[in-house]
C-alpha cells in the first residue's frame, strides 16, 4: 500500500526506541502487569519455578543437572522478555507518536474573553475584552480570541470571524485552510496556528479532554481497551493454556505410573514438564497479541487517522457497506462542462464564445470549467475580464437563487446562462418561443444524467452546455476490489435519481442514495444494520452527525464541524474521504495478523510433541526412541530455545501486519492456511533441528 | 413463561416431566418390548427363543451358543475365557488380555502345546482362531482352517479316514452370509453332533464342494471385505437424505409418512402432560426441563435396580446391586453412555432391562436430539429469544426412534437375536468339562430374555448398553454376520442423517452434509488404520507356530477377543464405528485389540465424540468445533468470525472453549487420580502400558459418553463407580447445558447476510480446516497420554513408526 501523502515524518530514532523497549520489557516482568496476559503469566510462573529448581540443583540436590535446569530456566525467562519486548516496542512506537502529538498541545497562553462578552458580528475584540490565561485552565464553552500568529490552544468551534489557519502540525499539509463561523469549516484543533485575521472560538473540550488527548492516551497504551475479537481470542488462548496446564500436570502422574509399571527409569522432572508446558502454550500469539493491537492503532495514525477506540478499527474490518459521499470521494469535487451543443442552426463557435463570455466572471467551478472547455476543446483563448476590447462596457450579472441565472450585459448584448427551466421562462418572457430542438437537447443531457445549462443571447437560445460529474480515476477498480472483499459501496448524493444513477453506473458502485437528506441517510444506515450489516461512512457537515453517530465506523473529516467530529469515532486529519477504504484494510489486516499467528502457534505444537515426548520418557520406555526420528541430542533445550526465538522472529510481522491484498475470503483463508498452518507444522521441525545442531557444535550435550 | 426464577421454573416443569416420564416408560418400556415379543413369537418362534437344536428328541444345545469340547475325539471350539468353566453361558466374557500381556502369550502357548500333544504328527501352523479366546467366550464357530487342522486327530481318534472327516467338515461349512458378510465357518456343536452320528451309523455324508471359495487368496482385505465396506458407505449415501428429511418433518411437527400413526400418539402425550406445543422456551427453561427430566430418570432407575429382586419379571432371581453400582448404572443410561459396570446376565432383571434401561435408551437419545434441535433453532432464528420446547422435541424424537427400533428389532430377531420372557434354559453338555476343582460340569445354563427390542434401540440410540455381558459379541445379541452389519448400520443411521436434518433446519441441507463429509474424512483413515492393524495380527504371537494370515479359510489377524463369524473386518469396523459414534456397543473385546487398534478407538472418543457421535450430541459437539474453527479462520480472512451469519463474539467463544475443556479435563484429571491411588491401580488387568490404557480408556469412555471399555479393568468398585458416574454426568449434562446456553446466546443475534467476504462454511477448504482443528485439538490434548499407552505398547511390541 503506498504511503499516503502527508504522512508526518515522525519515525523515531531507532536505537533509542529499542533501548527503551529493552528496559520496558524488564519492567513489565512485574507479575501484577503480567497477569493481564494469562498465557505469558503462566510462562513467567514457569520461569520462576525452574529458577528455584536451578537454585536447588546448585545446592546439590536437584532433580536434574544444574546446567540443564539453568539453561531451560534462562530460555524461559527470555521467552517472557521477548514477548514483553515486542509489546514495549509497539508501545514505544505509539509513544513516539504521542510525543509528537503532545507537542502540539503544549501549554500555551490563551486569550480568554471575559464572561458576558457580547459577540458583535465583525467586531474584533480589544485587549480590554480578554485576559491572558494558561490553556490548561480553560473549560468547555469558554470563549477565546485568537489572532494572526497565535497558536490555537484547544479544540473549539469558531463563533465569529474568518481566518486562515496552518494545520500542518496535525495534517502535514502545508497549505493553509480557511476557518470561519457557521457552515462546515468552523472546527479548529488545538495546536494549529492562525496565519491571518482573527477568530473567536468557543472551547469544545476542556484541557485534557480533546481528541488529541484521547488519542495520546490510546497510543500510549494506557487506555487501550481490548477489543471484542481480541477478548474472544484471548479466551481461546487461555483455554488452550489451561488444557496444556492439565496435560503437563497429569503427565507427571502418568509418568509416575509408567515408571512403576515398567520398573525402569525415573518420573519426568518438573523442569521438563514446565518446558513442555511453555512450548505447548500458545506463547507465540500470546506474546505478540497486544503488540499486534497497538501496532494496528499505530498504522492508522501513520495514515493520519486518529480514533477514539480500538474497537472502531476492528469494526472497520467487518464493514459490509461503505456509504461514500459522491462529491469529493467518487467524483472530482464539482460538475464540469464536457460539451457545448448548439441548437437552431447556431454556429458552434458563436455558442462557444457566448458561453465563455457568460462564464468569465463566474468563479464557480462549473463556470470555470466552461472557460477551460472553450479553450481546450474549441481553441478559444480565455479573455481576461476588463482587458479585452469589449471588456470595458461589460456588466456582469451574478447568479441569484431567485433568477437562477447569470450572465453579462455589454451594450445591447445580453448574454445569460442558467438552469433549463429558469432559462425557458426567461426566453418565453421576452416573447421568443422555446424551440423543440432546444427542449430535445436539454432532455438528452438530463436523461444522460448530466446538467444542461442553456445559453442565450438577447433572449434567444444558442445552445446548451452539458455539465457532468467526473468520476475520479481508478475508482471503478477500487470498488470492484471492495466487492471482491464482500463490501458493498453505496453512493450518497443530493442529486436527483437520474443523475445519481448515471454517476453510480459510471463509478461502478453497487447502490446509491439519491436526494439524500440527513434523515434518509440515517434511515439507510439503520436499514442496513437491521439486516445485520456493518456500515461505515464519512462525513463532515453538521447534518451528517446523526448518521455518523449511527454508523458502526464513522470517519469525520478534520475540516468538518465539531458536531460531526464528536459523532464520529475516527477523524481523518487529511480530510480525504477515500481514506475509508484504507481504514477498512487496516482493520482486516489487524484481524488477519492475529488469526495467522494463532494458527502458526497452534500448528507448532505437533512438532514439539515429537521432540519432547521421546526425550522426556526415554528412560522409562526406551522404545520411544523410535519417535526421535530427527536424531536430536538436546531435544528439550532446543525446543525451548526455538519457542523463545520464534517470538523475536515474528515481531516484525506482528508490527507490520500480514500483507493485505483484496481478495475473497476463500482465497485469503487458503493462502493463510498454507503459509501459517502448513508452515507452522513444518517450521519447528527445521528450526529445532538447526538449533540442536548449533548446540552440538557449541559442545552442549 | 410467567415467572422467571429458577425454582419457579423447576416447579413449572415438574409436572410435565413426571407425566411424560411415566407415559414414555409405558410406551418404550412395556408396550414396545411386548409388541416385539409378540411379533417375534408369532413370526420367528425358533429364532426368538434361542435357536435350540433338538437332537434325538431332546434339546442338545443352542446353535448359537458354543459348548466346551476337550476330548480329542471332538472338534475343539474357540478357547473360552468364561469362568469358572469355559463356555459358561451364564456369564459371557472375553479374556480381555492385552496384546502385549505375557499371560496372553502363555495361554496361547499352552493351547498350541495342547493341540500338538493331541496330534504330534500335525506340524502345520495352527489357525489363530483355534488358540485365541473368543469375545463372548461362547463363540459357536471355528474357521474352516481350524476345522481342517483337527481332521487328522479326529480321524485317528474315531477310526475314520481323513477324507471321511474332511467330507464332514466340508458339508458343515457355512459360507459367507449372502456371499459377502462375515467369514466362512463351521458350527462346532453341529459338527460334533454329526460326528457322533457318523460314529454311530458309519454313514459318511456325501459332501458337496463348498461354495464361495473361488476368490483368490490374498493377504489382507479380501474382495468380500471390500464389498462390505463399500456397501457400508453406500447404505448411508442412500439413507442420509430421506431419513434426514423425515426427521426434520417430525421434529418440526410437519406432516410425514408416519403422521397417521405417530401424530395422534404425540398429540395425546403432550395433551396428557399439559404441554402446549406452541409454548416455546428460552434456553434456561429448556435446560431446566431437560435436567428435571433427567434427574427423574436417574432416581427412577436407581430405585428400580435396588428393588428389582422383589419386583416381577425376574425369572433368574437376580439380586439387587450395591448402591454405588446402581447409581453408576442409572447415571450411565440417563447420560446416554451405557457404561456397564454390571453384567447383564447376572446383574439386572428383565424388568430393569425393559422399564429402566430400555426406556433410557429411548429418552436419553431423544434428549440429545432435543438439545441439537435447540441449537439449530439458535443458529437459524434471527433476533429471537426462544429455542423450542423441550417436551415437544423430546416426544417427537421418541417418535423418530420408535418406528426405526421396531424395524431393526424385527430384523435382528429374524437373525436369531432372542426375544422372549422365558427364563434360562439348561442343556446337557455333549462333552462335560472339569472345573477348577476337578468336578465335572455337565450342563450349560443359557440365559434368554427380551434382548432384540433392547439391542435395536441400544444401537439406534447410540447407547450401547448390552443385554448380555459381552454385548454384541454375544451370539444372542448379534447372531449372524448380517445382523452384525445391520447393527453397525443402525449405529450410524441417525447420526449421519441428522447432519442433513441440521442443514435443512438452518437453511441448506448441503451445510449439514458437508459436516458429515468432514466427519467421514476423519473416520475413513482411522478405520483403515484399525483394520490394517488388526489384520496384521499380534506380533507377540509370532514365531509360535501360529498362522495369523487372512485367507479364505480363516479370518486370521488378531483374533483374541473376536468372534469367528465377524472376522477381522466385521470386528474392526464395528469397533471404530462404535467409538466414533459414542455408542459403546462392542462385538469384540477392545482390550485385546492390537495397540494401534486400541489407539484408534481411544482417539475416536478423544476427538470429542464428534465424528458422527451420539444422537444429537455428536453433531452439537461438532458444531462447537465448527465455531472454534470458524473463529480462527474468520480472523485469518480479516473479519469478525461468523457461522451461519451469527457473529462469534467473546460470550460464544467462552462457552465453546469451556465445552471443549470439559471432557479433556475430566479424562486427564480422572486418569491421573486413578493411576495415583491404589483403588485406581488395583483394578487393572493388564501389565505395562496396556494397563494404563485401560484406565485412560475407562475415563475417556465415561466422559465422552461412549460406554465401551477395555473391559479387563475391574470397574465395579466404589472408586470407579463414583468416578465414572461423575465423569458421565458432567460430560453429558455440563456440555448439554452449555450448548443450550450457546443456543440462547446465538438466537438473539442478527444474521449477517452472505457476501463475497463471508467465509464459506461448506466448501472443501473449510472442511479440511475443520478436520485439522478437530484433529489438532484432540491430538494436542491426548498425545502424551496416548504415547504412554497404546503408542509405546505398539513400539514395544515391535511395530514400526
Amino acid at each position: 500500500m503506498p504511503e499516503p501523502a502527508g504522512t508526518r515524518n515522525n519515525k523515531p530514532v531507532l536505537p533509542l526506541i529499542y533501548r527503551r523497549a529493552v528496559i520496558d520489557a524488564i519492567l513489565k516482568l512485574d507479575p501484577r502487569l503480567m497477569i493481564k496476559n494469562p498465557v505469558m503469566f503462566v510462562v513467567e510462573a514457569g520461569s520462576a519455578l525452574t529458577t528455584l529448581l536451578w537454585l536447588q540443583a546448585l545446592a546439590g540436590n536437584g532433580e536434574a543437572p544444574a546446567g540443564f535446569i539453568g539453561a531451560i530456566s534462562a530460555w524461559l525467562w527470555f521467552t517472557v522478555l521477548f514477548a514483553n519486548f515486542a509489546e514495549a516496542l509497539a508501545e514505544g512506537r505509539g509513544k513516539a507518536q504521542a510525543e509528537s502529538l503532545r507537542k502540539m498541545r503544549q501549554d500555551t497562553l490563551a486569550k480568554k474573553l471575559y464572561l458576558g462578552y457580547e459577540i458583535v458580528k465583525g467586531r474584533e475584540p480589544v485587549p480590554a475584552d480578554y485576559l491572558e490565561v494558561s490553556s490548561s485552565t480553560l473549560h468547555k464553552n469558554d470563549l477565546l480570541y485568537v489572532k494572526a500568529g497565535d497558536t490555537i490552544p484547544v479544540d473549539g468551534e469558531v463563533t465569529e470571524g474568518i481566518a486562515s489557519v496552518n494545520e500542518s502540525a496535525i495534517t502535514g499539509e502545508s497549505a493553509p485552510v480557511i476557518r470561519e463561523s457557521g457552515g462546515d469549516r468552523s472546527a479548529v484543533t488545538g495546536g494549529t496556528v492562525v496565519l491571518s485575521d482573527w477568530l473567536i472560538i468557543q472551547v469544545s473540550a476542556g484541557a485534557g479532554e480533546g481528541f488529541l488527548d484521547h488519542m495520546i492516551s490510546l497510543v500510549e497504551g494506557a487506555k487501550r481497551q481490548k477489543t471484542p475479537n481480541e477478548i474472544a481470542l484471548n479466551i481461546l488462548l487461555i483455554g488452550l493454556t489451561a488444557v496444556f496446564l492439565v496435560v503437563c500436570a497429569t503427565l507427571w502422574a502418568f509418568s509416575v505410573y509408567s515408571v512403576q509399571t515398567s520398573g525402569s527409569g525415573i518420573p519426568v522432572t518438573v523442569t521438563v514438564l514446565v518446558a513442555l508446558l511453555v512450548c505447548l502454550a500458545p506463547t507465540t500469539i500470546g506474546g505478540l497479541l497486544s503488540a499486534i493491537g497497538i501496532a494496528g492503532m499505530d498504522r492508522l495514525i501513520r495514515r493520519n487517522v486518529i480514533t477514539t477506540s480500538g474497537r472502531a478499527i476492528e469494526a472497520a474490518g467487518d464493514v459490509d457497506v461503505l456509504l461514500l459521499d459522491k462529491t469529493g470521494t467518487i467524483t472530482l469535487g464539482n460538475r464540469q462542462a464536457v460539451e457545448l451543443v448548439p441548437v437552431d442552426s447556431t454556429d458552434i463557435m458563436d455558442l462557444v464564445e457566448t458561453a465563455q463570455l457568460a462564464s468569465l466572471a463566474d468563479e464557480t467551478p462549473e463556470g470555470r470549467s466552461i472557460v477551460v472547455l472553450a479553450k481546450e476543446k474549441y481553441g478559444l483563448r480565455g479573455r481576461t475580464v476588463g482587458a479585452t476590447e469589449s471588456g470595458a462596457g461589460m456588466q456582469f450579472i451574478a447568479f441569484t437563487s431567485q433568477t437562477r441565472m447569470s450572465g453579462v450585459d455589454s451594450g445591447d448584448i445580453h448574454i445569460r446562462k442558467g438552469a433549463a427551466d429558469a432559462m425557458f421562462r426567461h426566453i418565453e418572457a421576452s416573447g421568443n418561443p422555446v424551440t423543440d430542438a432546444l427542449k430535445k437537447e436539454v432532455n438528452i443531457i438530463a436523461l444522460a444524467g448530466g446538467t444542461p445549462l442553456v445559453v442565450t443571447k438577447n433572449c434567444k437560445a444558442l445552445g446548451v452546455v452539458h455539465l457532468k460529474d467526473i468520476v475520479k480515476g481508478g475508482m471503478k477498480e477500487r470498488f470492484a476490489q471492495l466487492r471482491k472483499m464482500g463490501i458493498k459501496t453505496v453512493m450518497i448524493t443530493g442529486d436527483n435519481r437520474l443523475t445519481a444513477a448515471t454517476i453510480a453506473a459510471e463509478a461502478g458502485v453497487d447502490d446509491f442514495l439519491a436526494e439524500a437528506t440527513p434523515e434518509s441517510k440515517l434511515n439507510l444506515i439503520r436499514e442496513y444494520q437491521t439486516g445485520g450489516r456493518m456500515v461505515a461512512m464519512t462525513g463532515d457537515g453538521t447534518n451528517d452527525a446523526p448518521a455518523l453517530a449511527q454508523a458502526d465506523v464513522a470517519v469525520a473529516m478534520n475540516t468538518g464541524t465539531q458536531p460531526a467530529r464528536e459523532a464520529a469515532n475516527m477523524i481523518d486529519l487529511d480530510s480525504n474521504p477515500t481514506k475509508l477504504i484504507e481504514i477498512v484494510e487496516i482493520g482486516k489486516q489487524l484481524l488477519m495478523t492475529r488469526g495467522a499467528l494463532t494458527t502458526f502457534s497452534i500448528a507448532n505444537d505437533l512438532a514439539k510433541y515429537f521432540v519432547i515426548i521421546p526425550a522426556a520418557f526415554i528412560t522409562t520406555y526406551p522404545a520411544l526412541a523410535a519417535l526421535n526420528f530427527m536424531g536430536l541430542h538436546n531435544a528439550i533445550l532446543s525446543a525451548v530455545i526455538f519457542n523463545a526465538l520464534i517470538i523475536v522472529v515474528l515481531i516484525p510481522l506482528a508490527l507490520h501486519g500480514v500483507t493485505y491484498r483484496p481478495m475473497t475470503a476463500e482465497v485469503a483463508l487458503r493462502n493463510n492456511i498454507v503459509v501459517y498452518g502448513i508452515g507452522g507444522l513444518v517450521a519447528p521441525f527445521i528450526g529445532i533441528k538447526i538449533i540442536d545442531m548449533v548446540l552440538v557444535l557449541m559442545g552442549v550435550v | 413463561m410467567d415467572s422467571k426464577t429458577v425454582p419457579s421454573i423447576i416447579l413449572n416443569q415438574l409436572k410435565p416431566a413426571i407425566v411424560l416420564f411415566l407415559l414414555l416408560t409405558i410406551i418404550t418400556g412395556i408396550f414396545y418390548p411386548v409388541l416385539i415379543t409378540g411379533i417375534a413369537q408369532l413370526v420367528f418362534p425358533l429364532q426368538a427363543n434361542g435357536n435350540f437344536i433338538v437332537h434325538d428328541g431332546k434339546v442338545a444345545g443352542s446353535a448359537l451358543i458354543g459348548q466346551p469340547f476337550t476330548s480329542p475325539g471332538y472338534f475343539w471350539g474357540r478357547p473360552s475365557a468364561t469362568s469358572p468353566v469355559p463356555y459358561n453361558a451364564g456369564l459371557s466374557s472375553g479374556s480381555n488380555l492385552g496384546p502385549s500381556n505375557p499371560a496372553l502369550v502363555n495361554a496361547v502357548k499352552t493351547r498350541v502345546d495342547a493341540l500338538h500333544a493331541a496330534d504330534p504328527a500335525n506340524t502345520l501352523p495352527v489357525p489363530v482362531d483355534l488358540v485365541t479366546a473368543s469375545g463372548s467366550g461362547l463363540d459357536p464357530d471355528i474357521s474352516v482352517a481350524a476345522a481342517n487342522y483337527q481332521v487328522h486327530r479326529i480321524a485317528r481318534e474315531r477310526n475314520f479316514t481323513d477324507s471321511d472327516v474332511q467330507a464332514l467338515v466340508a458339508s458343515h461349512v457355512e459360507p459367507r452370509q449372502f456371499g459377502i458378510f462375515g467369514e466362512p465357518r463351521v458350527n462346532v456343536l453341529n459338527m460334533n453332533l454329526a460326528l457322533d452320528e457318523m460314529s454311530a451309523t458309519h454313514i459318511v455324508p456325501s459332501s458337496p464342494v463348498p461354495q464361495g471359495f473361488d476368490f483368490p487368496d490374498e493377504p489382507g482385505l479380501r474382495i468380500p471385505d471390500w464389498i462390505v465396506l463399500i456397501l457400508f458407505i453406500g447404505v448411508f449415501v442412500v439413507t442420509v437424505v430421506p431419513l434426514g428429511r423425515f426427521m426434520v418433518h417430525v421434529l418440526k411437527g410437519e406432516p410425514h409418512l408416519l403422521s397417521p400413526l405417530t401424530g395422534p400418539l404425540e398429540h395425546r402425550l403432550l395433551a396428557w402432560s399439559q404441554v402446549n406445543a406452541k409454548d416455546e422456551m428460552d434456553w434456561i427453561t429448556f435446560a431446566i426441563a431437560m435436567m428435571v427430566f433427567s434427574f427423574i430418570g436417574i432416581l427412577f432407575l436407581f430405585v428400580l435396580q435396588l428393588t428389582q429382586s422383589v419386583l416381577p419379571l425376574n425369572p433368574a432371581g437376580i439380586g439387587s446391586p450395591s448402591w454405588d453400582l446402581a447409581l453408576n448404572t442409572a447415571v450411565s443410561f440417563v447420560s446416554n453412555t451405557n457404561w456397564q459396570a454390571y453384567a447383564g446376565e447376572t446383574g439386572v432383571s428383565y424388568l430393569t432391562q425393559m422399564m429402566g434401561l430400555c426406556v433410557q435408551n429411548f429418552t436419553s437419545a431423544a434428549t440429545g436430539l432435543a438439545v441439537l434441535t435447540g441449537l439449530a433453532y439458535g443458529l437459524s432464528r434471527k433476533s429471537a429469544s426462544t429455542i423450542g420446547n423441550f417436551w415437544v422435541l423430546l416426544v417427537r424424537s421418541v417418535m423418530i426412534l420408535l418406528p426405526l427400533s421396531i424395524i431393526i428389532a424385527l430384523i435382528l430377531v429374524s437373525q436369531g437375536t432372542v426375544q422372549t420372557f422365558s427364563g434360562p434354559v439348561i442343556v446337557q453338555l455333549l462333552d462335560p468339562v472339569k472345573d477348577a476343582s476337578g468336578a465335572f460340569v455337565t450342563t450349560q445354563t443359557i440365559p434368554l430374555g427380551p434382548a432384540a427390542s433392547q439391542v435395536a434401540i441400544k444401537q439406534l440410540g447410540v447407547n450401547g448398553g448390552g443385554f448380555f455381558n459381552t454385548n454384541s459379541a454375544h451370539p444372542f445379541e448379534n447372531p449372524t454376520p448380517f445382523a452384525n452389519f445391520i447393527e453397525i448400520i443402525a449405529i450410524l443411521l441417525i447420526p449421519s442423517a441428522l447432519c442433513y436434518s441440521f442443514g435443512r433446519m438452518v437453511g441448506a441441507g448441503r451445510k449439514g452434509v458437508s459436516l458429515l463429509i468432514a466427519m467421514t474424512l476423519i473416520f475413513l483413515p482411522l478405520l483403515g488404520l484399525a483394520i490394517w492393524a488388526e489384520l496384521g495380527g499380534n506380533p507377540a504371537l509370532a514365531g509360535m507356530g501360529i498362522d495369523q494370515t487372512t485367507t479364505d479359510l480363516q479370518p486370521g489377524g488378531n483374533m483374541e477377543g473376536k468372534e469367528v463369524r465377524f472376522g477381522i473386518t466385521g470386528s474392526a469396523l464395528f469397533s471404530v464405528v462404535t467409538t466414533a459414534a459414542s455408542c459403546g456397543a462392542v462385538n469384540s473385546m477392545h482390550d485385546s485389540f492390537t495397540p494401534l487398534g486400541g489407539f484408534v478407538q481411544l482417539l475416536m472418543m478423544q476427538f470429542g465424540e464428534v465424528v458422527y457421535g451420539g444422537i444429537g450430541s455428536g453433531l452439537y459437539g461438532m458444531l462447537i468445533f465448527v465455531i472454534i474453527a470458524m473463529f480462527i479462520a474468520g480472523l485469518m480472512v480479516g473479519r469478525t468470525p461468523e457461522y451461519l451469519g451469527k457473529k462469534i463474539e467473546p460470550r460464544e467463544m467462552a462457552i465453546a472453549t469451556i465445552i471443549i475443556l470439559i471432557p479433556i479435563f475430566l479424562i486427564l484429571i480422572s486418569t491421573a487420580v486413578a493411576v495415583l491411588v491404589d483403588s485406581g491401580r488395583i483394578a487393572v488387568l493388564n501389565p505395562g502400558p496396556h494397563g494404563f490404557s485401560e484406565i485412560l480408556y475407562a475415563f475417556t469412555s465415561a466422559s465422552q459418553n461412549n460406554g465401551s471399555a477395555f473391559a479387563g479393568l475391574s470397574a465395579n468398585s466404589l472408586f470407579y463407580n463414583l468416578m465414572t458416574a461423575a465423569g458421565m454426568f458432567i460430560g453429558r449434562f455440563g456440555v448439554a447445558i452449555l450448548t443450550l446456553a450457546l443456543a440462547g446466546s446465538l438466537v438473539v443475534k442478527k444474521i449477517v447476510p452472505v457476501s463475497e467476504g463471508t467465509l464459506s462454511d461448506h466448501r472443501p477448504l473449510f472442511l479440511i480446516w475443520l478436520v485439522f482443528v478437530v484433529v489438532i485439538i484432540g491430538a494436542l490434548s491426548f498425545l502424551p497420554a496416548l504415547a504412554l499407552g497404546p503408542l509405546v505398547e505398539h513400539l514395544i511390541l515391535g511395530g514400526g513408526v
